[in-house]
């Protein structure tokens, strides 16, 4: 039988591949821009203003930070050296754990669930090609928050160092090169659960998150739960930094990060044979050389296992779901007696979904994972009663945290639920159920989801900074009001601004409709807590420091405070309601 | 030309596809019938490398599609039930990056390409961004892409679903053009009539086993049913093999 073959295929080489796929990029990218300018100035011009307010926010309070503890403590000192040097290793230590949780998730969501993935594979491309295109892709969506955050910290230091222009110009190859490496570790570490144990995977990454939290656990025990100590102390910072130094270990790539930007950024020279930049060139190479080392490595792996892997992926037995953990939808939906028969069902029905999608809880337990570990471990500190206005002040800066933390996560997943919904979007379209009842079934579910974490959260913050019962109960209240809040503008704009063509939540909230939504969020945190913080301080600060009390009186202070709680009740009120009521009016002459 | 030595396909316990043995000549146009969950969309998942056989060997134009799956892909043209395309390219933009994968020169890609479009009738949209399309559209785009490196084997799953009236005759004619020009084409389908019309040869799954491999009057001949047309006589025989399945 003669067989024959395709007259003008013929294997592409790596260089053309390679080019194939650069183009291809270009093209993506310029139809999204030219699309974007095109037909939605507005929103690129609202998201880059909002970006710029939030980057110029962050700096200012960096600078002012920075400026703080070199005015505290002198720029030329060497505990101001070792304290910048602390917290660059830890700020950047912490981030790395986070980007090789946030590339692995990501990545696993591109290289194993994605339609284009799918399709690449039915074409002759080289299957390490498909794991660097997508590597590159979880590179960029799961550092672009690195880079937000890290980037106003480190212009800010630059500028009250008084850095050499070299040291902005060597900010972008030091952070680019540093990224790489935790997150093709992550991606690694996704390849090889995937191809080895497929069946296990949801079991192995639940796992490695209980230990990272454990062992930061153990690490922060030692650092800062090991004794009742006197807070603010000098032998308290002294031990602290001394227990931080575990974040200094050589081999850390947060570690070359931080050691080659500090050098960079020394203005003096110590000695006559000491060269700062040739030092900082120095940790730049070395990062950009395990940076390269690291993406061959995964690039190897993703050769010889992608294919195997996805092709097992696919083939495993799915087990019945039929009534597994029915019986914790129904406990659950007992203790919301209020929702009707109707919000109930379409709750167990997002919370089935929520459940079954590693992608999404995995990131759910890391970051409350990581708040409640930094909480346990706050420690019931002693303290002087002059100090007592400070840890007030560490009790709302822990509000705050939570609050940003609770709107990255209703950004990240309650803002894309009505996108989600996507073609499906038929289904609830059908149904015989109010539109109304279905956004407020999302918003039920978003608020009681968030709810019992955040309180939690608060209550074990309170608990351990021995807060008085009034604080407490201001911060639950704020807290309450937050969740309400934040669940209100997630699932309203969510409904306002859905993008149905999108499949990957991330992208989803990385959008237009995401920026605007974590911005608002952002606002309506601090503002909340601007609202109800600096009644009780005074209110502390009088309380508990008799030379303060003697100055002022306690009850127009209380009145404050009941004056600060109404205002957020009504902006409260206002931000559960007003998104809600546009999301309301959009939702109900959608299209599908 | 298509091979498939004993190809097996396991979900864990569950046998999706069961020691198929299978050849599909060059100038053959060859349509899978079978019901939901017969092992239709496995069997082509296996042919285009998306999923590795368990057991046994499949071979397109002689290449193993295991160890020699980017080779054995160079000659294959694949349209899936789901046609995807990049919402933020246009249609000429994705026929362009599919001519490049497939390492056509430049100038045989442009001259690919304006053939394709000429011949799938996509010039009125083309040029426009493949987020505005219908299912329609995105489908004779994927053909298109299928065809542009002028494949030895096309594999087709459900090529009629989304089509309308129009776009339905001009697939069954190319198709069949394809077949008389010495292409070796697999469709898997659940719209008899086509399979009847088109197909040269048909083979009937279930469970995984091919029930029957044959022409349509070969299969009239084995259910005796003369009068049936292929409805007919693809029900009678599933009717038989469940009989048979309970009695047995």
């Amino acid at each position: 039988m003669n067989v024959r073959y395709s007259s003008l295929a013929r294997a592409t080489t790596i260089e053309e591949e390679a080019r194939g796929f650069g183009r291809l990029r270009q093209r993506l990218l310029r139809a999204a821009v030219f699309g974007a300018l095109h037909n939605s100035r507005l929103r690129i011009s609202v998201v880059v203003l909002l970006s710029l307010a939030f980057w110029g926010g962050l700096y200012f309070l960096f600078r002012e930070g920075f400026a703080f503890l070199a005015s505290y403590i002198g720029q030329a000192s060497e505990l101001y050296r070792e304290t910048v040097e602390i917290i660059f290793n830890i700020f950047f230590a912490s981030l790395t754990i986070m980007l090789v949780f946030s590339a692995g998730i990501i990545f696993y969501g591109g290289l194993y669930r994605s339609w284009e993935t799918r399709m690449l594979l039915t074409l002759p491309v080289r299957a390490e090609r498909i794991v660097l295109y997508r590597f590159q892709e979880s590179l960029f969506f799961s550092s672009w928050g690195f880079f937000l955050l890290g980037s106003p910290m480190l212009v800010a230091y630059g500028v009250v160092e008084g850095s050499p222009w070299l040291y902005f110009m060597l900010l972008a190859p030091f952070v680019l090169a540093f990224a790489c490496i935790p997150c093709a570790c992550g991606a690694i570490a996704c390849l090889l659960i995937v191809d080895r144990i497929p069946r296990a995977r949801r079991y192995v990454v639940a796992a490695a998150v209980v230990l990272v939290i454990a062992g930061g656990a153990t690490i922060a025990w030692s650092v800062f739960g090991a004794r009742e100590s006197d807070l603010l102390t000098a032998p308290w910072f002294q031990d602290t930094v001394h227990r931080l130094s575990f974040s200094e270990h050589r081999l850390l790539p947060s570690w070359w990060l931080s050691s080659g930007l500090l050098e960079a950024a020394r203005t003096q020279r110590l000695a006559i044979n000491d060269f700062p930049l040739a030092e900082s060139v120095k940790f730049l190479g070395l990062l950009i050389a395990n940076a390269m080392a690291s993406v061959v490595v995964l690039v190897l792996i993703g050769g010889a296992s992608f294919r195997r892997s996805y092709s097992a992926l696919y083939c495993r037995h799915s087990n019945s779901r039929r009534g597994r953990f029915a019986w914790i939808d129904h406990r659950i939906m007992t203790l919301i007696p209020f929702a009707t028969s109707q919000v109930r069902l379409l709750l167990v029905k997002d919370l089935r979904v929520f459940r079954r999608d590693p992608l999404q809880w995995s990131q759910f337990l890391i970051f409350f994972g990581l708040l409640g570990l930094y909480f346990v471990n706050i420690r019931r500190f002693t303290y002087e009663s002059h100090y007592a206005a400070w840890v007030n002040m560490i009790s709302f800066l822990n509000l705050a945290v939570v609050g940003l933390i609770l709107s990255t996560f209703t950004t990240r997943f309650i803002f894309p639920m009505i996108s989600l919904e996507g073609k499906r979007f038929w289904i609830l379209g059908l149904l015989p159920v109010e539109r109304d009842t279905i956004l407020w079934g999302k918003f039920v579910f978003a608020s009681v989801a968030s709810l019992a974490p955040c309180c939690l959260l608060i209550l074990l913050s309170d608990v351990m900074l021995r807060i008085s019962w009034i604080v407490l109960a201001v911060h639950q209240f704020t807290c309450v009001m937050l969740c309400l809040g934040l669940s209100g503008i997630a699932v309203g704009l969510g409904a306002r601004m859905p993008n149905f063509s999108e499949r990957s939540p991330s992208k989803i909230a990385a959008g237009f409709g995401g920026t605007v939504n974590l911005v608002l969020s952002t606002l309506y945190i601090l503002v909340e807590v601007l609202l109800t913080a600096p009644p009780c301080h005074f209110y502390v600060a009088t309380s508990r420091d008799p030379l303060a009390a003697r100055f002022a009186d306690a009850a127009p202070i209380e009145m404050w405070i009941g004056a600060g709680t109404a205002a957020a009740v009504l902006i409260g009120l206002a931000a559960t309601f007003v998104p809600m009521r546009i999301g309301l009016r959009a939702f109900r002459t959608m299209e599908f | 030309m298509i091979e498939l030595e004993g190809a097996t396909r396991t979900y864990g316990a569950k046998v999706a596809v069961d020691a198929l043995r299978l050849t599909i000549p060059p100038g053959e146009l060859f349509a899978f019938l079978g019901p939901n969950g017969a092992g239709k969309t496995t069997t082509i998942k296996m042919l285009v490398g998306l999923l590795r056989p368990s057991g046994g060997s499949i071979r397109v134009c002689g290449l193993d599609v295991v160890s020699q799956a980017r080779e054995a892909s160079l000659q294959i043209g694949y349209v899936p039930d789901q046609p995807y395309l990049y919402e933020k390219l246009t249609g000429r933009e994705f026929l362009r990056f599919i001519a490049d994968m497939y390492g056509l020169d430049a100038r045989v890609a442009k001259e690919r390409v304006e053939h394709e479009i000429r011949r799938f009738e996509l010039e009125d949209f083309a040029d426009y961004l493949a987020e505005s399309y219908s299912h329609g559209m995105k489908q004779r785009t994927v053909f298109a892409s299928a065809l542009l490196h002028d494949p030895a084997v096309l594999i087709v799953d459900e090529p009629m679903v989304g089509l309308d009236p129009h776009s339905a005759r001009l697939v069954k004619n190319l198709l069949r053009a394809e077949a008389r020009a010495g292409k070796t084409i697999l469709m898997s389908t659940h719209t008899l009539h086509v399979a009847e019309e088109i197909a040269d040869r048909i083979g009937i799954l279930a469970h995984g086993r091919l029930r029957f491999l044959g022409t349509v009057s070969m299969l009239r001949d084995e259910i005796k049913q003369e009068h049936l047309e292929l409805e007919g006589l693809y029900l009678e025989l599933m009717s038989q093999n469940l009989d048979a399945s309970q009695s047995g």
